[in-house]
C-alpha cells in the first residue's frame, strides 16, 4: 500500500477481501478522498458496505457485489464486471467502462449507475430509486418489479422487459424482445428527450436516433379488478 | 313418494360449495390470512414424552437447575446470539403487523432475553428501539433494505421462502400498503403488492455462498447469518444451506403463519413441521454439520410440549410467529361485532389480509391499531414465552436432562403408525416386533401355555 497525496493505492494482489474493504471504510472515515483498486482479480464483494464519501477506482475486472449495499460513494470500474455490480446504492455514482453481469443495480435506491458496455439479465431488478443508464444491450426480465427510478437503455432489451413494475420508467433505444406483463409503452416527451440527451452526453455514451417509454399500466395495482389475462402471467 | 334425507357430502361439502361460488364471483383464487386449515395433518400431538423411571433418574424440579440458554454463532462471529429460552420470534412484517404490536413484541422478546425479527418490509424503528436482539431478515423483496439498519442487525436472515407459501413471494393487499409501509417498500401507497419469490442477485447454492460473504463484509462478520427456507425438499435444501456456511438453518413448516396467501397453497404446498424437523436434522447429521450449525424450526408451534418434542427431533431453537399474535389478542373475544361484520367469530378469523382486524395487531388503521395497548399485550406475551419456557422444562426434567436441549428422540414413542413411520420414533407399545404369546394359538397345548 503506498499513499500518494489525496489517493491511496491497494494492491489486491496481497490483500484479502476483508482486509480490502477495511481500508476503504477506514479512508473514508479519514476523509481520504480517492482510492485506486489495481489487481481486483475479478474477486468478488470488492467494495462492500462503504457509508462515507470516498471515490474508488477499480483497475480490472471484478467480481460480483462490487460497490454494493454502498452510500455516498463514487466509482470506476475499468473493466467488466460480476453479477449485482451496484446493488442496493443508496446514493453516488458507479460508471462501469465495460460490460455488466446478471442483476447490475439490482434493487438500486438512489444515485445514479452507468454501464458504458452490455449488461446482462435482470439489471436494474426490483430498482427502488435512482437511474441506471446501460450504454448497449441488455437482457431478460430487466426491470422486473421496478419500484421507482428510471432506467435508459440504449441497445436492446431482452423479454420481460419491466415485468410486474410497479412505477417508474425504463426508456430503450433499440429492439425490445417482448415487453413484461403490466407494461405499456408512452410517447417520449420533449422534456425527457432533453433529459436523456444531457445524461447520455455527460457520460459520453452515442445516443440512439429514439426511444421508447415504458411505464407501469396498472393492472396489476389491484387484485380485486377481473384482469385474467394479467393475473394467469403474475399471481 | 320417495324420502331423501338431507345428507352432506365428503366430495361436495358446504366448504368447497362455498369456495367454488366465492370463486366464481371474485374471478380468482381466495387469498387469506392465517394458516393451513387441514385437520389430517401428523402433528407433534401424535408423539409423547417417555420421561424417567426407574432406568432413567428425573431431576427435582424445585432444586434442580435444567438449562434452556441457546448461544448462535458462538466462536464464529464477534457477537453470538445468545438466546435465555430456544425461542425466537418469527419474522411477520411491518404492514403485516403495525408498530404496537411491534413494540409488544419486542417489550415481550427483551424481557424472555429472545429475539424477534423484522420479517418483510424493513426495520420499524419501533422494533429497533424495543427489541434488544433483532433479526433482519433479507428477503428476495429488498424492501426497506440499507446498510445502516444492516449494521444494527444482531443477525441477518437470508429469505428463501415461508412455510405457509414455499414457493411464491409475498402478499400485502392494498388495505394495509398505508403511506407508511409504501414509504418503506418504496411502493405506491394503496397497491395490492406482491412480491417476488426468487432474490433478485442470486439464484442457486453457489451465488447464495458469495451472498453470505457479502453479507459477512457488512456486518464485519459480527453477527449470525441464518437462511430461512419453507419445508419442502428439506433433505436436499437443508445440506445446501449448511454447506454455504450459515449459523443457522430455519426451516418453516407447512403449518406456518401467513398475513395474506392463496389459501389453496396454505393447505397444498410445503410439508407438516414434524416431517421437517426430521429431515432437516437427518441432513446435518449425514453432513457431519449437526453440531456446528444450529437448527431452528417453525410452523404451528403453540406449547411447550410441541417445542421440547421439535427440540427433541432435532431442533435447536423454535421459532413462533402465530402464536405470539394469538397472546397479544388475535382471536380475542372482544369487538365481536367487527368479527361479524367480517362473517367469522373469534377463534376461526383469518382476515389479516383484509386489514380489518378487530383487535387491531395485523391492521394499520390508527382507530383499530388503538385497540391494542402494548404495555399489557406485552406483559402477555411475555407471560406465554416463560410459559412455554416452563412447559419445556417440565419434559427435560422428567425425561432426567438437566438441560432442555438434551432432550432426544429415544426420549419420545410415537402413538400413531403414520408418525412413527415419518419420524422413525417408536411406536408405543411393541413396534412391530412379536409378543411372548405370538407361538401361541387355539391349538397350542397345554404343555406349551405353561411356559409362558
Amino acid at each position: 500500500m503506498e499513499s500518494v497525496k489525496e489517493s491511496i493505492v491497494i494492491d489486491c494482489k496481497s490483500e484479502t477481501v476483508t482486509s480490502i474493504n477495511q481500508m476503504i471504510r477506514d479512508f473514508a472515515k479519514n476523509n481520504i478522498k480517492e482510492v485506486i483498486i489495481e489487481n481486483p482479480l475479478a474477486r468478488h464483494n470488492l467494495g462492500v458496505c462503504i457509508t462515507d464519501p470516498i471515490h474508488l477506482i477499480y483497475n480490472g475486472d471484478v467480481g460480483y457485489y462490487a460497490v454494493s449495499l454502498c452510500d455516498k460513494v463514487t466509482a470506476t470500474i475499468n473493466g467488466n464486471c460480476g453479477w449485482a455490480v451496484g446493488e442496493n446504492l443508496m446514493s453516488g455514482e458507479i460508471v462501469v467502462n465495460g460490460n455488466a453481469a446478471s442483476s447490475c443495480a439490482a434493487s438500486l435506491r438512489g444515485g445514479i449507475v452507468v454501464v458504458k458496455g452490455e449488461a446482462g439479465a435482470r439489471a436494474g431488478i426490483s430498482m427502488k430509486g435512482g437511474t441506471l443508464i446501460i450504454g448497449g444491450n441488455t437482457g431478460y426480465m430487466t426491470g422486473f418489479m421496478m419500484q421507482k427510478g428510471k432506467m435508459i437503455i440504449c441497445g436492446d432489451a431482452g423479454k420481460a422487459l419491466g415485468d410486474s413494475m410497479y412505477d417508474g420508467v425504463i426508456y430503450v433505444g433499440g429492439k425490445i424482445a417482448e415487453l413484461g406483463n403490466g407494461t405499456k409503452v408512452e410517447e417520449v416527451s420533449e422534456e425527457e428527450k432533453d433529459e436523456i440527451k444531457s445524461l447520455l452526453d455527460f457520460y459520453q455514451i452515442e445516443p440512439p436516433p429514439s426511444f421508447q417509454k415504458i411505464v407501469p399500466n396498472g393492472l396489476l395495482h389491484h387484485f380485486n379488478k377481473k384482469e385474467f389475462r394479467v393475473w394467469k402471467e403474475i399471481l | 313418494m320417495e324420502r331423501n334425507l338431507i345428507r352432506k357430502s365428503k366430495v361436495w361439502s358446504p366448504e368447497k360449495i362455498e369456495e367454488i361460488q366465492e370463486k366464481a364471483q371474485i374471478g380468482r383464487y381466495r387469498i387469506r390470512g392465517q394458516a393451513t386449515k387441514r385437520m389430517d395433518l401428523p402433528s407433534f400431538d401424535d408423539l409423547v414424552f417417555t420421561p424417567a423411571g426407574l432406568s432413567r433418574v428425573p431431576l427435582e424440579g424445585y432444586r434442580e437447575r435444567c438449562d434452556t440458554k441457546v448461544v448462535i454463532g458462538e466462536g464464529k462471529v464477534k457477537r453470538p446470539l445468545v438466546l435465555e429460552t430456544p425461542i425466537m420470534i418469527a419474522g411477520m412484517s411491518f404492514g403485516a403487523i403495525n408498530a404496537h404490536s411491534k413494540k409488544a413484541l419486542g417489550i415481550a422478546a427483551t424481557r424472555c432475553g429472545i429475539s424477534t425479527c423484522t420479517g418483510d418490509g424493513g426495520m420499524h424503528p419501533i422494533e429497533r428501539e424495543y427489541s434488544e436482539k433483532l433479526v433482519y431478515q433479507l428477503l428476495p423483496s429488498r424492501y426497506g433494505l440499507n446498510p445502516y439498519d444492516l449494521k444494527k442487525a444482531d443477525a441477518v436472515e437470508i429469505v428463501v421462502s415461508q412455510g405457509a407459501k414455499p414457493g411464491t413471494g409475498g402478499t400485502l393487499l392494498g388495505h394495509k400498503v398505508s403511506e407508511e409501509v409504501a414509504k418503506m417498500r418504496d411502493l405506491p401507497a394503496g397497491v395490492d403488492q406482491r412480491s417476488p419469490c426468487r432474490h433478485p442477485d442470486w439464484m442457486g447454492p453457489d451465488d447464495l455462498g458469495v451472498k453470505v460473504e457479502q453479507i459477512r463484509e457488512a456486518t464485519d462478520y459480527e453477527v449470525p447469518i441464518f437462511i430461512k427456507i419453507g419445508a419442502g425438499r428439506v433433505y436436499d435444501d437443508v445440506k445446501l444451506a449448511a454447506k454455504v456456511g450459515v449459523e443457522a438453518v430455519v426451516i418453516d413448516g407447512m403449518e406456518g403463519g401467513t398475513a395474506a396467501s392463496p389459501e389453496i397453497q396454505l393447505d397444498h404446498t410445503g410439508i407438516p413441521t414434524i416431517s421437517a424437523v426430521v429431515e432437516a436434522a437427518q441432513a446435518l447429521y449425514d453432513i457431519g454439520m449437526k453440531h456446528e450449525v444450529k437448527l431452528i424450526i417453525g410452523g404451528g408451534i403453540s406449547n411447550g410440549a410441541d417445542a421440547a418434542k421439535a427440540i427433541a427431533l432435532g431442533a435447536d431453537v423454535v421459532y413462533m410467529g402465530s402464536a405470539m399474535l394469538i397472546a397479544l389478542n388475535c382471536q380475542r373475544p372482544i369487538y365481536i361485532e367487527d368479527y361479524h361484520a367480517l362473517g367469522t367469530e373469534p377463534g376461526a378469523c383469518h382476515h389479516c389480509h383484509t386489514g380489518k382486524c378487530p383487535v387491531g395487531i395485523a391492521t394499520q388503521d390508527p382507530e383499530l391499531m388503538a385497540r391494542l395497548d402494548p404495555t399489557a399485550a406485552a406483559e402477555r406475551v411475555e407471560n406465554y414465552i416463560n410459559s412455554i419456557t416452563m412447559e419445556m422444562q417440565i419434559f427435560a426434567r422428567s425425561c432426567g436432562k438437566s438441560r432442555v436441549s438434551d432432550l432426544d428422540p429415544t426420549d419420545l414413542r410415537s402413538l400413531t403408525l403414520v408418525t412413527s413411520y415419518i419420524t422413525g420414533v417408536p411406536l408405543v407399545g411393541l413396534g412391530g416386533k412379536k409378543p411372548y404369546f405370538a407361538s401361541l394359538d387355539h391349538g397350542s397345548s397345554f404343555k406349551d401355555l405353561l411356559k409362558v
